[in-house]
C-alpha cells in the first residue's frame, strides 16, 4: 500500500537573521488530515517556521514541500492549498466583512460564491455583521473574521498561529468545533497556542519547539503517557503517624500533619489502584480520594526544563 | 497565472480609493485647478504664448500630467505601503499571487487614479481654454506611459519604504523637483544653459512634450523620441520592481 503524500515535509528548515538563528534544521512531516500542535515558549521559533511555508520569512536552508511541491521550484502554485490566521489582527478598514471574504476568494483565484461567504460566516458567528465595515468589529470579532478569511477558500492545509488569543470562551469552544469538523473533512491542520487546553483538546500530534530547535514529537496521547503522571491524594480520617510495610512500598509521601498520603504514579510505575487496595485492606479510614492527571502544560514545562526526551521526528 | 487574483486585486484598488472620492479624486483635482487659474491667468496676462500656443493652452498638458503623476505615484505607494503598516500584506503574500500579479493588481488600480484625475483637470482645463486634441493616439500613448510609470515608482517607493517619512521621501526630494523642471509651466527651450541641457535627461519633460504633442500639436523634442525614451524607462522599472518583488525584498522577514 503506498504512503499519501505527507501535507507537509520541512527538510532541515534553517532562519537566520545575523548571528541569530531563529530556526535550526527543523525537520518536520505532518499526514494529511492531521491536527498537529507545535508548542514552545515565546520567540521558540513557531510563528518563523509558519512564515517560511506561508511566504512571509525567507528561510535560510532546508527544504519545505506543500502537498509534495517542493517551495524552491514552485512558490506559488502551492499556495492554493494553504490558509494562515495569523498571529497579529490586521483588517482592511475600507471593505466589510463579506467584501474581505470575497476578496480572499478572488485572491485564491475562485469565483465568487456569496453560499460559501455565508457559511464561514455564519460558522463563525459573523453572519450578523456580514455588512458592517471591518474597522467597526470589535477585537474578538477581528479575530473571527482572521479566521473566516483562511477558511474561506477551503484550503487543504491551514494554519493557526495562535488564534484563539484574547478571545472569549465561546469562540474558543466555536473555533475548536469547527476545526474538528475541519479536519474530520480531510483539512490538515497546524496550531500553535499558548492555551495549552486547546492544544491537548485538538492535536493528534505535538511538537515541542524552543530556541529554534524541534525539541521533540509525539503523539498526544502517547506523550502524555510517557512524560505525564497521575498524582493521587488520599485523605484519611484520622491523622496517621506511621505507614505499614505494605504501603511504603509504593514510596508515598505522607503529610507532616499526618492527614493525607500523596502517590506519584509514573510509566512503570505501580498503579494507583494498588496502593489503594492495601489502604483498603489494612482497614485505613479514608475519608477522600483525589486524582490529578498531568497535563499538557506540565508536560511541556517537563521538556523545556531538559527532562530527557525521546527523538524529534 | 492568476488571472482572478489578479483582477480582484486590480478591482480591489480601484474600489479602495473610490471608497474616499473626496481625498483621492476631488482634493488633487482642487489643487490642479488652483495651478490653473493661478498660473494661468495670472501668468497669461503678461506671457501671451510659448512655444506657438496661447500660455493658458500650454500649461494644459503640464497640469494633466501633473494630476496623473501625483495620484498613480500616492495610489500604488501608499496602498502598498499601508498594507505593510497595517499587516494586510499577509493576505497578498501568503495568497498564490506571484510578482506579476501583484505588479498588475496595484499597478493597473494606480494608473486608473491617474487616468481619472488627469481627465478630469482635462476637463476642467477644457472648460476654462477650451479642449485641443491634435493627435489623439499619440495623447492616449502618453498619458497611458506616463501614468504607469509613476505607478510602478510608487510601488517602488511602497516596498522600499519602511516608515512614513520615507514613503514622503520621493514625492518630495524626486518627484517634486522633477516635475516643475519638467516644463509644466513654461519651455525647457528656454532654461539658460547648462540647464536646458541637464533637462534631457529629465524623463518628465518627455512625457510633458509628448501629451503637448498629443494635444496642441506642437513639441520641442519629436514625439518619437520621447516615447522611444520613456517606453526605456517603462521597461527598466518593471523589471527592477519585478525582481524586488521577487527576492522579497522589506516585504518578507
Amino acid at each position: 500500500m503506498s504512503t499519501p503524500t505527507p501535507a507537509l515535509e520541512l527538510t532541515g528548515l534553517t532562519k537566520r537573521y545575523g548571528d541569530f538563528t531563529a530556526l535550526q534544521q527543523m525537520n518536520l512531516t505532518i499526514q494529511p488530515g492531521e491536527i498537529f500542535a507545535l508548542l514552545g515558549p515565546n520567540g521558540a521559533g513557531k510563528t518563523t517556521m509558519i512564515g517560511s511555508v506561508c511566504g512571509l520569512v525567507r528561510k535560510t536552508a532546508g527544504t519545505i514541500r506543500v502537498f509534495g511541491k517542493d517551495l524552491d521550484q514552485d512558490a506559488v502554485g502551492p499556495r492554493y492549498q494553504l490558509g494562515l490566521v495569523p498571529q497579529e489582527i490586521n483588517f482592511d478598514p475600507f471593505f466589510t466583512v463579506a467584501e474581505s471574504l470575497r476578496i480572499q476568494l478572488g485572491f485564491y483565484g475562485q469565483r465568487q460564491d456569496e453560499a460559501r461567504v455565508d457559511e464561514v460566516l455564519k460558522a463563525l458567528n459573523l453572519y450578523t455583521k456580514k455588512d458592517s465595515l471591518t474597522r467597526a468589529l470589535s477585537g474578538g470579532m477581528k479575530r473571527r473574521l482572521l479566521i473566516a478569511k483562511a477558511l474561506v477558500h477551503k484550503p487543504k492545509l491551514v494554519f493557526l498561529d495562535e488564534p484563539t488569543a484574547g478571545v472569549d470562551v465561546e469562540l474558543r469552544r466555536d473555533l475548536w468545533t469547527y476545526v474538528r469538523k475541519l479536519a474530520s473533512e480531510g483539512t490538515t491542520i497546524l496550531l500553535t497556542t499558548h492555551y495549552l487546553e486547546e492544544a491537548e483538546e485538538l492535536a493528534d500530534r505535538v511538537g515541542i519547539i524552543n530556541e529554534g530547535r524541534l525539541l521533540m514529537v509525539e503523539d498526544k496521547t502517547t506523550l502524555l503517557r510517557r512524560f505525564g503522571e497521575k498524582r493521587v491524594v488520599v485523605t484519611f480520617q484520622e491523622p496517621q503517624t506511621t505507614l505499614s510495610e505494605a504501603t511504603l512500598r509504593f514510596a508515598p509521601r505522607l503529610s507532616e500533619d499526618g492527614r493525607s498520603l500523596t502517590y506519584v504514579e509514573r510509566e512503570g510505575a505501580a498503579p494507583a489502584g494498588e496502593l489503594l487496595r492495601v489502604l483498603y485492606a489494612e482497614g485505613q479510614p479514608i475519608a477522600d480520594v483525589e486524582t490529578r492527571r498531568s497535563r499538557l502544560e506540565d508536560v511541556l514545562i517537563e521538556v523545556l526544563r531538559g527532562r530527557p526526551t525521546p527523538q524529534a521526528a | 497565472m492568476n488571472v482572478l487574483g489578479m483582477q480582484t486585486l486590480f478591482v480591489k484598488e480601484v474600489r479602495r480609493f473610490m471608497r474616499v472620492p473626496g481625498q483621492t479624486v476631488l482634493s488633487p483635482l482642487i489643487s490642479t485647478t488652483l495651478y490653473f487659474i493661478v498660473f494661468g491667468y495670472s501668468i497669461s496676462g503678461r506671457v501671451h504664448e510659448v512655444e506657438g500656443s496661447p500660455y493658458l493652452h500650454f500649461i494644459v498638458p503640464g497640469l494633466v500630467f501633473l494630476g496623473i503623476a501625483n495620484n498613480a505615484f500616492l495610489n500604488s505607494s501608499s496602498s502598498l505601503f499601508i498594507t505593510k503598516i497595517q499587516g494586510t500584506v499577509v493576505d497578498l503574500l501568503v495568497a498564490p499571487l506571484g510578482p506579476g500579479e501583484l505588479m498588475a493588481g496595484f499597478i493597473g488600480g494606480a494608473m486608473v487614479r491617474g487616468l481619472v484625475v488627469g481627465g478630469l483637470t482635462w476637463a476642467v482645463a477644457g472648460a476654462f481654454a477650451g479642449f485641443s486634441l491634435e493627435h489623439a493616439w499619440v495623447a492616449l500613448y502618453f498619458l497611458l506611459i506616463a501614468s504607469y510609470v509613476f505607478s510602478m515608482l510608487g510601488m517602488l517607493a511602497a516596498v522600499w519604504a519602511e516608515k512614513f517619512e520615507q514613503i514622503n521621501f520621493f514625492p518630495t526630494f524626486v518627484m517634486l523637483p522633477l516635475t516643475f523642471l519638467g516644463g509644466v509651466f513654461y519651455s525647457v527651450r528656454e532654461l539658460p544653459s547648462p540647464w536646458n541641457t541637464v533637462s534631457l535627461f529629465n524623463p518628465m519633460v518627455y512625457m510633458v512634450e509628448g501629451l503637448r504633442y498629443g494635444m496642441l500639436g506642437r513639441s520641442i523634442y519629436s514625439p518619437l523620441f520621447g516615447g522611444g525614451i520613456l517606453a526605456g524607462v517603462a521597461v527598466v522599472a518593471t523589471l527592477v520592481v519585478y525582481f524586488v518583488l521577487r527576492s522579497g525584498y522589506r516585504m518578507k522577514a
